[in-house]
């Protein structure tokens, strides 16, 4: 009897329970009070209150100092050391663009850019202070530029031949005044967007009252920096500039933040707490939304067909769109597969089997957009090559392809017209392995819905799932002779987006040879040259003709552009601006009178 | 099993055999439940193997135009998933995949584990020590971690999910033939052998195991109902073989994603025949154990 009692109690009843408790979940929620949805402004405004903000999933925030080391990039990290440290130019969403005029900066009006695009004068706004009564002024950025100059290999947004490379001379012309001198003329527009946007003041008489040697600052900073337990009482992250200041921050990742009391910018707090909840899975922050443990989290895109619940509940959904593109990187050095990526029919060919827009509208129930090109949707007027199985088949069989037993093969090698092209043998498959991330389902149904499609033109489309940072450590720039290129054809590693633009999305880190995230080695002289001319020239044409081609020349597959979140927020928490740079402004939050209370 | 079978390897008892056969066969009939868990498996078995013959669906192409349809909508009714598969169909299909690994890692973690505990409890000493520290190292590592750890460094194909689930599963008929054998190798007919000369592998291939056969093939049902779950789990963990194929694992985990939306025909069907396979193998593996009980037989 013992041995039935083992076998039958433990698993069987687990899985009835579970089967049972799924039903149950399913129909039997918690349900709060309705609240009437309001919009994300308007309202009775109330001042002070608790906003609690769920992180991303397994996101713990771990660095403050504000020149972020290489493997402390994350955007939960500077998005935090921001509201500390402010910077001199914020992004924000006008229209279709971004625009670097935001009324948060703490430069006086746009840069001034001088000989011939050589020279670029940067004005601070007058009257700011750091916390402990002393100025904000081009000095303390002038200490920034010295440190990331001296350090720039430790610092983890260096790329060779950009800032600070690219700059010959930092003067400080008066308190509030500093003119860059630059290696070239540059295109204005990029400089700003691109290399602008990093500069930001430092409390050089409070971290570096001796004048030390930059190294040596540097470095003292930086251990300083690691001592994640004393974040909130190391007296050296308490001189700041920005609005608020930390109140604690855990080692597990949960941070505190309270208003700074001696910011002296216009845009102060209206909270009087704002927390950073972490959260180690996306079911766990789900289980605690649901309960109404936090008043800014997210949900997965299959709940949206749900928004009604959730609206019952108090919340508001808000997709976080971010100013971003998702791809599949193609790998070109691949042994195996390079000879058939490298064929621009191929690549036409496996993106007119990509339908974006029915994956965008039920697989990510909406929270997706087709991704065009190299650029936001938004810059580029159309899909180069909308999904059409029949041109895909077409571009295959006027190339020497032909399909036996449901499989592609090259019946025609060669490089002529109507040839399959240089290194593909007579008789090969058309075959290409994916290395996806696993631990999302809308993922693995779009590579399942891209499966369907290929295997109906006759491409031997295998899927292999792996956790994103297998995927990340695999999926990285190679030779052809490199063991490491063997191991991949194409990765995706893209379900929040694949890569995240700055203010101007150029393709200087992306597409250009041997650029540091060109992961699937795309080379091409034109290419090259067109990305340069964004850098350089001030023609406004120069990033339309980049995009249009790129978007040509599919140097990687154009996948649904999923939101960065979906968010969900209480209503009565107002003020929340989702930034397409993922930024936040917790300052403009405020909650609004709830029949008649306040928070 | 069946009694054809269970005569078949029993050698010594060759004279009896009909009637023991017969008496086994009654006792198996009186328990109802394990009655039940054989219509239970003969009806899952032909559902998911015939039934394809019958509701012909496309289980290989999605079709996003007709996801997430409820039950009894045209052509599909137990409705459609999220890539718009017929959810009878991928019952079906799903089924097979479970049952097929599920049998196949069950069978194969107990015949490796039979020999394994046959071995050891025949030779004893130092043998059986060393064999048996083994097996209890092993057991110290829980399964369910060594497989997703398993599962997630190698790509999950139907014969490595096969291999790495019986790899882990085996453990427990080795320790129970082993006893097993301890106590039948001081058996006068062992002794006898041995004496006109018979060597180790005649005795536990022809004698240990044979006369060990009941426990083995109880047990063996258990492991098959075990191997099904350890299927089930790895999916639910999203370890399962890549799709298009399917099994009721990974149609739970999928339907899981759908909890909130109501869609319950994506998560009941695959979770209850999970419950109904696996309850049919403990059924059935009861009814066995008591019919090879001779006490219930001489009743």
């Amino acid at each position: 009897m013992g041995l039935r009692k083992n076998r039958i109690r433990g698993p069987v009843a687990a899985l009835l329970a579970a089967v049972l408790g799924v039903g149950l979940l399913s129909g039997c929620g918690p349900k709060s009070s309705a609240v009437t949805e309001l919009g994300a402004t308007g309202g009775t405004k109330v001042e002070g209150g608790t906003a609690t903000m769920a992180l991303p999933p397994a996101a713990t925030p771990n660095w403050i100092f504000p020149i972020g080391a290489p493997g402390y990039l994350a955007t939960y990290n500077s998005s935090i050391q921001n509201l500390l440290y402010p910077l001199l130019f914020n992004p924000e969403q006008k229209g279709d663009k971004l625009s670097m005029e935001s009324p948060g900066n703490l430069a006086d009006g746009m840069p001034v850019y001088s000989d011939g695009n050589k020279e670029v004068t940067v004005k601070l706004k007058k009257g700011y202070d750091w916390s402990d009564g002393k100025p904000v002024t081009a000095s303390d950025v002038e200490f920034w530029f010295d440190l990331i100059r001296a350090n720039k290999k430790d610092w983890g947004g260096y790329s060779p031949g950009l800032l600070p490379d690219n700059v010959k001379s930092f003067d400080v012309l008066d308190a509030h005044t500093f003119r860059l001198r630059l290696d070239r003329s540059y295109n204005p527009d990029w400089f700003t967007n691109n290399t602008l946007q990093y500069f930001k003041p430092l409390p050089e008489h409070a971290w570096n009252p001796d004048h030390e040697d930059p190294k040596k600052v540097f470095a003292r900073l930086t251990a300083h920096g690691k001592q994640l337990s004393k974040f909130a009482t190391d007296p050296l992250w308490k001189t700041i500039a920005g609005p608020w200041r930390i109140e604690r921050w855990t080692t597990n990742g949960e941070v505190s933040l309270v208003p700074n009391k001696k910011y002296s910018g216009p845009d102060k707090p209206h909270l009087d707490r704002v927390v950073f909840k972490p959260f180690t899975t996306a079911d766990s922050e789900f289980n605690v939304l649901r309960a109404g443990g936090v008043d800014y989290g997210y949900i997965p895109p299959s709940v949206m067909a749900q928004s009604k619940k959730f609206k019952e509940m108090g919340y508001r959904i808000d997709p976080w769109e971010g100013w971003a593109i998702t791809y599949i990187v193609l790998n070109f050095n691949s042994p195996t597969a390079g000879p058939m990526l490298r064929q621009l029919y191929i690549r036409q060919a496996l993106q007119h089997l990509i339908d974006q827009k029915e994956i965008s509208k039920v697989v990510w129930q909406g929270s997706a957009a087709p991704t065009r090109g190299p650029v936001p949707a938004s810059l580029l007027p159309k899909d180069p090559y909308p999904f059409d199985p029949a041109a895909a088949k077409q571009l295959l069989t006027d190339h020497g392809w032909v399909m036996r037993d449901g499989v592609m093969r090259c019946a025609q090698p060669g490089e002529g017209d109507g040839q399959c092209g240089k290194g593909i043998k007579k008789g090969q498959r058309l075959k290409l392995e994916l290395l996806s991330q696993s631990g999302s389902t809308e993922t693995s149904n779009t590579m399942q819905v891209m499966k369907s499609a290929m295997s109906k033109v006759g491409i031997d489309f295998e899927i292999r799932q792996q956790p994103l940072n297998t995927v990340l450590g695999t999926t990285v720039p190679c030779k052809e002779t490199d063991a490491a290129c063997k191991s991949w054809q194409m990765g995706f590693f893209g379900s929040q987006g694949s890569w995240y633009f700055p203010p101007a999305p150029s393709g200087e880190t992306l597409f250009a040879t041997n650029a540091p995230s060109n992961m699937g080695n795309w080379s091409d002289p034109k290419t090259d040259q067109l990305v340069k001319a964004t850098e350089y020239s001030g023609d406004p044409a120069a990033m339309r003709e980049y995009a249009q081609y790129v978007a040509d020349q599919v140097p990687v597959l154009w996948t649904p552009n999923p939101a960065y979140q979906v968010s969900v927020i209480r209503n009565d928490l107002r003020g929340v601006g989702q930034n397409p740079t993922l930024s936040l402004a917790p300052q403009d939050w405020y909650f609004v009178k709830k029949g008649g209370e306040g928070k | 099993m069946t009694a054809a079978a269970v005569e078949a390897t029993q050698p010594e008892a060759a004279v009896a055999t009909p009637s023991l056969a017969r008496r086994t066969l009654s006792v198996f009939a009186r328990n109802k439940l394990a009655l039940l868990g054989a219509v239970l498996l003969v009806g899952l078995i032909a559902f998911c193997f015939l039934g394809p013959l019958i509701h012909h669906t496309d289980q290989v192409h999605t079709d996003l135009s007709q996801a997430n349809l409820a039950p009894g909508s045209a052509g599909h009714p137990l409705g459609t998933t999220d890539l718009g598969y017929d959810m009878l169909g991928r019952l079906m299909y799903g089924g097979q995949t479970s049952l097929e690994v599920g049998l196949a890692a069950g069978l194969l973690a107990t015949l490796f584990g039979t020999v394994y505990g046959a071995v050891a409890g025949y030779f004893g000493g130092w043998v059986d020590a060393a064999m048996m520290r083994i097996t209890d190292a092993a057991l110290a590592i829980p399964a369910l971690f060594l497989l997703v750890v398993v599962a997630a460094i190698i790509t999950p194909s139907k014969p490595v999910l096969i291999l790495i689930i019986a790899s882990v599963a085996w453990l427990s008929p080795a320790r129970l033939i082993r006893g097993e054998a301890l106590a039948l190798r001081s058996r006068d007919y062992i002794h006898a052998m041995r004496l006109m000369g018979g060597g180790g592998s005649r005795a536990v291939f022809q004698h240990i195991v044979p006369n060990a056969i009941g426990t083995v093939i109880v047990n063996a049902t258990f492991q098959i109902a075990d191997a099904i779950l350890y299927v089930a789990y790895l999916s639910f963990l999203g370890l399962s073989i890549p799709p298009p194929a399917a099994d009721w694992g990974s149609m739970l985990s999928s339907g899981i994603t759908y909890t909130q939306v109501g869609y319950w025909w994506l998560i009941f069907p695959p979770g209850i025949a999970i419950v109904l396979v696996v309850a049919a193998f403990n059924f059935i593996g009861d009814g066995l154990r008591d019919a090879f009980d001779v006490r219930l037989q001489k009743n």
